[in-house]
């Protein structure tokens, strides 16, 4: 210890992670077993036939969102008679084809009533005007300026999850060669292993939330995954930034010892990091309205599980891994 | 102290710079904010061509250009995006379906002339067509006053009709399978559908088409209330009418309009015309169209048709009060989660918490600045990026006071602490910004329209950051530790934490 070139006693760490290793890896452990079950329990669903319930965006379809101009005293509107008068409507068709049918369509009353939001087969602009005024007939006057009709064609939709899929792949890949390039093939495939580890929960909560709630998942969550992956890998080499940069000045400690003393290090900065990019995200999940909900709500999930795997999970499997 | 205040003036140089480009560029704001309708059409290739090639998409997109311009909708934006698709903007616009049905179709118009010894079948399918065109007319024009809240007329004549079992009869002998449990409209609809199709298949090829045209327009019939569109040809154009007319005049055979393989109309040819044919390059169209259709028409057939097919794969249409709420939302959601990081950072930093949230708040003028600059058109998921990078901005500062608090437990001196405090921090920042550029660059190449949106703006503030982090709060904090009043390592941490020799 005498040959530390810098003087002073070495660091103590007060909080010793590797101590509780077992405990980190279980609760991980299972926290993804239950995700992969979760993405399994979903694929198995004959409603969804998918790890995760797609919306819109990947299936195809439109939507459309309206609001009823009756304030606060609503007339009561039952959704299921709602969706019998609609699967009784036919449509304008296109020259060339016949209408689609409105059987499938499905009808949701939000706010006491005074919102609804239709979900239906793809529908060029014409037929989805027709069915507003179909509403319009049931539910009263509606506030024109509140409206909002979306329609995915199904090769759009094909094409926004062939895009979200590859641009997450391609990013994972880039961000383990910068890894590897900057420090080596060991931490890099920790960094990636974390990464995985968050993304999986996430996604597991989600596919959870679908079974449960029928949370369906949008582009908007392919963009939180790939935020979270970002924030998985800058948290992760932080801490073995430290580890690297400690490696001389404790180099007769054990590599378990310097990677405690590490994450002692740089555990305040990682709980203040998350912390204050979760404030902001709490902000977007109270504040943000209804389009950013489950988007803010994916990120919070996926950068706490983010902090906590650089923390618990990426450090504690070095030492395993570097004595081989 | 000179370079510091060298840095400290260039800051305060760009902090004014970016006020005034705020003032006079303002902030562009996608549709989901301010409303309208956005429509994402996909060209198809046909035939012969395989893969959409960059001129044929922007040949594509001349043709819808002037098509949208005759249309008259205000700000309208048409871009091309990827390799085969086009973007078309209405903002403000609450109803997409016109515009939807004037570029949705090819408007490939020929003049065909009837092949000899048809004669028969065509007046069959023609007595078909025109039966089925009156009924449709009518239920039209019915259920259209009904949904305008008219009372149906007194007096009104009995209803065309087929008979059902007449209308079965023709559909079977057509070969049209008819969809279980569909309307009578809708079996008409197939029917005229089955019907114009037949018509084309007994035509020749064409010998005249859109090309030649020089001039569209319209008029009003002198009997009976529809429109006619109007046609002018070239010279060349008027020749081959010229020869087109002369070749059937008196012979009884039809010359048929055919516009994107519908026969919209078909004429005969007077005796008189025998000699010479119809002459002057000028015809008309009697397709008893409403104004609006041949206003629609005449949009098409003036900006020429399309060099390949394209489809509708999306439609956006948010209405601004919806926007307007959307805005309203997510500027609360900033300015609260910026208000709570900037008391979290000053309750823990202390004068350095002060020094970042100066520094963060210059960050997200440069930031706004930038988005007006470049311009970004901020979309509801830009600024969702937007927060987040306003997360990856704080924790490099939360990084670089880490170090230098560590260094002031050491019992090192104030201005040696912040040196080796961001010189230490340094290299976790730029790791986490790069992996974090890698992100957006993955995203902007390879994601749609919303992903690029969050992509850009979270890459702009990742580089931003980078420059405030490391520029902006270490020019503020030296300036401020130049002070000797200000230079107290209590301003930095609290005395419980500091080294006993350093007190």
């Amino acid at each position: 210890m005498t040959s530390s070139p810098q003087p002073g006693p070495l660091p103590n760490p007060r909080f010793r992670i590797t101590r509780h290793r077992r405990l980190a890896w279980w609760g991980s452990g299972l926290a993804c077993l239950l995700s992969l079950v979760g993405l399994v329990l979903c694929w198995l669903n004959p409603d969804i036939r998918a790890p995760l319930r797609p919306g819109l965006d990947f299936t195809g379809g439109t939507q459309i969102q309206l609001e009823r101009a009756c304030g606060a005293n609503c007339a009561p509107l039952s959704a299921s008679e709602l969706q019998r008068s609609l699967s009784r409507l036919s449509l304008p068709a296109e020259p060339g084809a016949s209408a689609p049918s409105l059987n499938a369509a499905a009808v949701q009353v939000l706010d006491q009533g005074r919102s609804l939001v239709l979900r239906l087969p793809d529908l060029n602009p014409d037929q989805a005007a027709a069915v507003v005024a179909a509403v319009q007939a049931e539910a009263g006057p509606l506030q024109a300026a509140a409206t909002s009709v979306n329609t995915i064609g199904p090769t759009l939709g094909d094409q926004l999850l062939k895009g979200s899929l590859i641009s997450l792949l391609v990013s994972f890949a880039a961000i383990a060669v910068y890894i590897t390039v900057r420090y080596d093939r060991i931490f890099a495939g920790l960094a990636l292993l974390c990464l995985g580890h968050d993304v999986l929960i996430t996604c597991g909560v989600f596919a959870w939330l679908g079974l449960l709630a029928g949370i369906e998942v949008d582009s908007l969550f392919a963009v939180s995954l790939i935020t979270v992956a970002g924030y998985s890998v800058n948290d992760t080499v932080v801490v073995f930034d430290r580890i690297r940069e400690q490696k001389t000045v404790l180099r007769d400690l054990a590599l378990s010892d310097q990677v405690d003393v590490a994450v002692d290090a740089t555990l305040t900065r990682s709980l203040f990091t998350s912390l204050t990019t979760l404030l902001p995200l709490v902000a977007l999940i109270f504040f943000g309205g209804s389009t950013l909900f489950w988007f803010a709500v994916a990120l919070t999930i996926g950068i706490a599980v983010g902090s906590w795997s650089s923390i618990g999970v990426a450090p504690t499997l070095l030492p395993l891994l570097a004595r081989r | 102290m000179a370079r510091q205040q060298g840095w400290f003036a260039l800051i305060l140089a760009l902090a004014i710079a970016a006020g005034a480009v705020l003032a006079s560029f303002p902030l562009q704001l996608g549709l989901d904010l301010k409303g309208g309708s956005q429509l994402t059409l996909q060209v198809m290739p046909t035939g012969s061509i395989k893969t959409v090639k960059a001129e044929q998409l922007e040949a594509v997109k001349d043709v819808l250009d002037r098509r949208i311009n005759g249309l008259g909708v205000a700000e309208s934006t048409l871009q091309t995006v990827g390799d085969d698709q086009l973007v078309l903007q209405l903002p403000g616009e609450q109803d997409p379906s016109r515009a939807a049905k004037v570029l949705g179709t090819t408007a490939l118009l020929e003049f065909r002339a009837q092949r000899p010894g048809t004669e028969q079948q065509m007046t069959g399918l023609l007595k078909l067509k025109r039966q089925a065109q009156a009924v449709l007319n009518q239920r039209r024009q019915r259920s259209q006053a009904l949904a305008e809240g008219q009372p149906t007329p007194a007096g009104e004549p009995p209803a065309a009709s087929i008979p059902a079992q007449e209308l079965a009869e023709s559909l079977r002998s057509l070969g049209v399978t008819v969809p279980a449990g569909s309307g009578e409209t809708e079996q008409l609809e197939l029917l005229l559908a089955e019907v114009n199709r037949r018509i084309v298949e007994l035509y020749e090829p064409a010998e005249l088409t859109g090309r030649d045209l020089t001039a569209a327009g319209r008029q009003q019939q002198q009997t009976g209330n529809g429109w006619d569109v109007t046609l002018s040809f070239n010279s060349e154009g008027g020749r081959k009418f010229a020869a087109l007319t002369q070749g059937i005049a008196g012979s009884g055979r039809l010359l048929g309009i055919v516009l994107d393989g519908r026969s919209i109309s078909e004429a005969s040819v007077g005796p008189e015309f025998k000699p010479a044919g119809i002459t002057g390059g000028s015809a008309s169209i009697t397709g008893n169209f409403s104004a609006e259709e041949a206003r629609d028409l005449e949009v098409q057939l003036r900006g020429g048709s399309l060099p390949l097919p394209v489809k509708l794969i999306e439609v956006r249409t948010v209405g601004p009060s919806l926007g307007a709420e959307n805005i309203r939302s997510s500027l609360v959601a900033a300015l609260s989660g910026l208000a709570l990081v900037a008391v979290f950072m000053v309750v823990v930093y202390r004068l350095p918490g002060v020094v970042s949230v100066l520094a963060l708040s210059l960050y997200a003028l440069f930031n706004l600045a930038l988005y007006a600059l470049i311009p970004v058109t901020l979309s509801l998921p830009g600024i969702a990026g937007f927060i987040l990078s306003i997360g990856m901005a704080v924790d490099a500062n939360v990084l670089i006071f880490e170090r230098v608090k560590e260094e002031l437990r050491a019992g090192n001196t104030l201005i040696r602490s912040i040196d080796t405090g961001f010189s230490l921090a340094f290299s976790s920042i730029l790791d986490g910004h790069v992996t974090g550029l890698i992100s957006c660059a993955a995203l902007f190449a390879l994601g749609t329209g919303l992903v690029k949106g969050f992509a850009v703006t979270l890459a702009i503030g990742l580089l931003l950051s980078l420059f405030t982090a490391l520029t902006c709060t270490r020019s503020i904090l030296r300036l401020l530790t130049s002070y000797p009043a200000l230079r107290r390592v209590t301003y930095f941490l609290p005395a419980r934490q500091q080294p006993a020799a350093a007190a």
